[in-house]
């Protein structure tokens, strides 16, 4: 596991006591792969230790996108991320797009597959949006359902992950995690916990996200996200184009306390900085992970490592 | 389908509804909470909708919106967003059907030069991203024995795109490329081959008659010998075979014959 090998390196032997015990599907700390930095981690392999890479950006046939996820699949191992199955949609799976999604698995070989607990569209119409579903026992039997037919499909388990939200249905019986924990109970998928997201719709309803964290089944969470999102005083967006905010930050070490090691992840979609900038960040939620989960062996070795940002391979 | 789904089925078409049309009837079945409206939640995802779909067309298109200016470019959105809703999976060929909005939308079907110049960038996109073929090389002729060339079938590269223009559009967007001002639109009548190159940039450049009637019969399907009684035709006296491999020998370089 790099991260180990990072830290021996970085830490004398004397302080690497009890060096922590990764669950096999931990695989460190990654970023999602955006096409601003395609060429910059060709040419400086940095350190990270996986990317996630969103699975529709590369359905085509070839050329620039296609050339660049095989080089930089050789390098570091990935998890493909979905932003268009729909799974809560009443409208007909869409197979010719998991045909598509098939192919790609097979190309790409990632270490998972997710998308979100949401729908996209309706009546054939596309609204490229996350939109949140009714959190009661219909929407429940509705998404089991298509995800039991999409994980047939794939001969696989996806992962599904909760969305940001701006409003609730009066026909919501339920808290979103006990949606989100009951459907991974009975279909058998895996949960993304989107960090932010969680901050997100805490702040636009009014819950405690603490309360979100402690109601989510512990066995079933194998990845974060983190990303960074638009304060506007009485509601929050999730925009992806800002930092990690503090107080997800916060949230971060909470559910490194519930859930353990977990994949983590940054994720950032607009006013894109410097490859550098989001390696720093990464190199954050690495320094936290370790302070929370295994402080005796932590900070600053690790996170100096992390921090002192990309290297060239010879 | 069951109840549940039938409800389920009503709340997202009323959703999509408000979406598109801003019909208010979603408006029942949402909680009031707190001090944020439930126009104002539900603003939150019309406006991102909007945005979304504009933020495509302005990446795939950008000359064309600098061509129109950040007005017209705007009503354009508006009105590329209202006619053509997507029923796309990706966002990819969201703007597909721009070409045909403005030949068909006033102002701007006064404008022929804007649905080309709408038409050149969208084939700059399918070349971009066109499937990966194995290119041919010259090499891999030296074993074609002689009997076989007259049979030989060259196929193009999965990249390789003509485009018929009426108007000055691709000397416009090549203009507006170099941040130069372009010319008034005028009607000017050329072929433009757009491919991908080897280091996978898109190129282009403007075909004469022979050339393309070449290329043509390469996209039928022809075979070497019939390119040759092309150039025989247009070159009466001449070794047309030493033409035709001097086209080829050029094609073969710029990588647009796929084995």
């Amino acid at each position: 596991m790099a991260t180990s090998g990072n830290l021996t390196g970085a830490l004398s032997s004397a302080q690497l006591t009890t060096p922590p015990s990764f669950p096999d599907h931990f695989l460190g700390f990654g970023l999602g792969l955006r096409v601003d930095h395609f060429q910059r981690i060709l040419e400086t392999k940095p350190k990270l230790d996986w990317f996630e890479v969103i699975s529709e950006n590369f359905m085509v046939a070839g050329g620039k996108p296609k050339y660049y996820l095989h080089a930089i699949r050789e390098l570091y191992p990935m998890v493909m991320h979905g932003v268009s199955l729909s799974i809560g949609s009443t409208d007909p799976l869409n197979l010719d797009y998991l045909k598509k999604l098939k192919r790609l698995i097979d190309e790409v070989q990632p270490e998972w597959v997710s998308d979100h607990l949401c729908w996209t569209g309706a009546h054939q119409f596309n609204s490229h949006d996350l939109l949140p579903l009714p959190y009661n026992e219909g929407a429940i039997c509705h998404v089991v359902d298509r995800i039991d037919r999409v994980q047939s499909m794939l001969g696989r388990p996806i992962l599904m992950e909760n969305v940001s939200s701006y409003l609730t249905y009066k026909e919501s019986e339920m808290t979103e995690w006990q949606f989100l924990t009951e459907i991974a109970r009975r279909s058998g998928c895996d949960i993304l916990l989107d960090i932010n997201n969680i901050y997100v719709s805490a702040r636009n309803h009014g819950f405690y996200p603490h309360e979100y964290i402690q109601g989510i089944d512990r066995s079933k969470v194998k990845q974060f996200h983190l990303a960074g999102h638009s304060d506007y005083g009485d509601y929050v967006i999730d925009t992806h184009d800002h930092t990690v905010a503090n107080s997800v930050w916060d949230l971060y070490r909470q559910a490194l306390e519930r859930f353990g090691w977990i994949s983590t992840m940054i994720e950032r979609d607009d006013n894109i900085p410097p490859l550098q900038e989001l390696l720093q960040e990464v190199g954050c939620a690495r320094a936290i992970a370790y302070d929370t989960l295994a402080p005796q062996i932590s900070p600053q070795g690790d996170n100096s490592v992390e921090l002192s940002g990309e290297h060239v391979v010879g | 389908m069951s109840l549940a789904n039938t409800n389920l089925e009503r709340l997202q078409a009323e959703l999509m509804d408000y979406l598109r049309h801003d019909n208010t009837d979603v408006f029942s079945r949402i909680e009031a909470a707190g001090s944020v409206t439930i126009e104002t939640r539900l603003n939150i995802y019309k406006n991102a909708y909007r945005m979304r779909l504009r933020e495509t067309i302005d990446n795939d298109h950008p000359l064309l919106g600098i061509y129109l200016g950040d007005e017209l470019f705007q009503e354009m959105v508006d009105a590329y967003i209202d006619t053509f809703p997507s029923k796309q999976v990706s966002l990819r060929h969201y703007a597909d059907d721009l070409p045909v909005l403005l030949k068909r939308t006033e102002p701007f079907c006064h404008h022929p030069i804007l649905a080309e110049l709408a038409a050149f960038e969208r084939l700059l996109l399918t070349s971009f991203d066109a499937a990966n073929s194995p290119r041919l090389a010259q090499s891999d002729l030296q074993e074609l024995a002689p009997e076989y060339w007259p049979g030989k079938v060259f196929k193009l590269h999965s990249s390789v795109q003509l485009f018929y223009s009426d108007w000055n559009s691709v000397e416009s967007w090549q203009a507006l490329k170099q941040e130069c001002a372009p010319e008034a639109a005028r009607e000017k009548k050329g072929a433009w081959l757009v491919w991908r190159n080897p280091e996978r940039l898109t190129e282009f450049r403007p075909l004469d008659e022979e050339e393309l009637a070449l290329l043509q019969q390469l996209v039928l399907g022809h075979s070497f010998e019939q390119l040759c009684l092309v150039l025989a035709a247009r070159n009466p006296g001449q070794d047309v075979t030493e033409l035709a491999s001097n086209y080829l020998k050029n094609w073969l370089q710029a990588g647009l014959i796929r084995k």
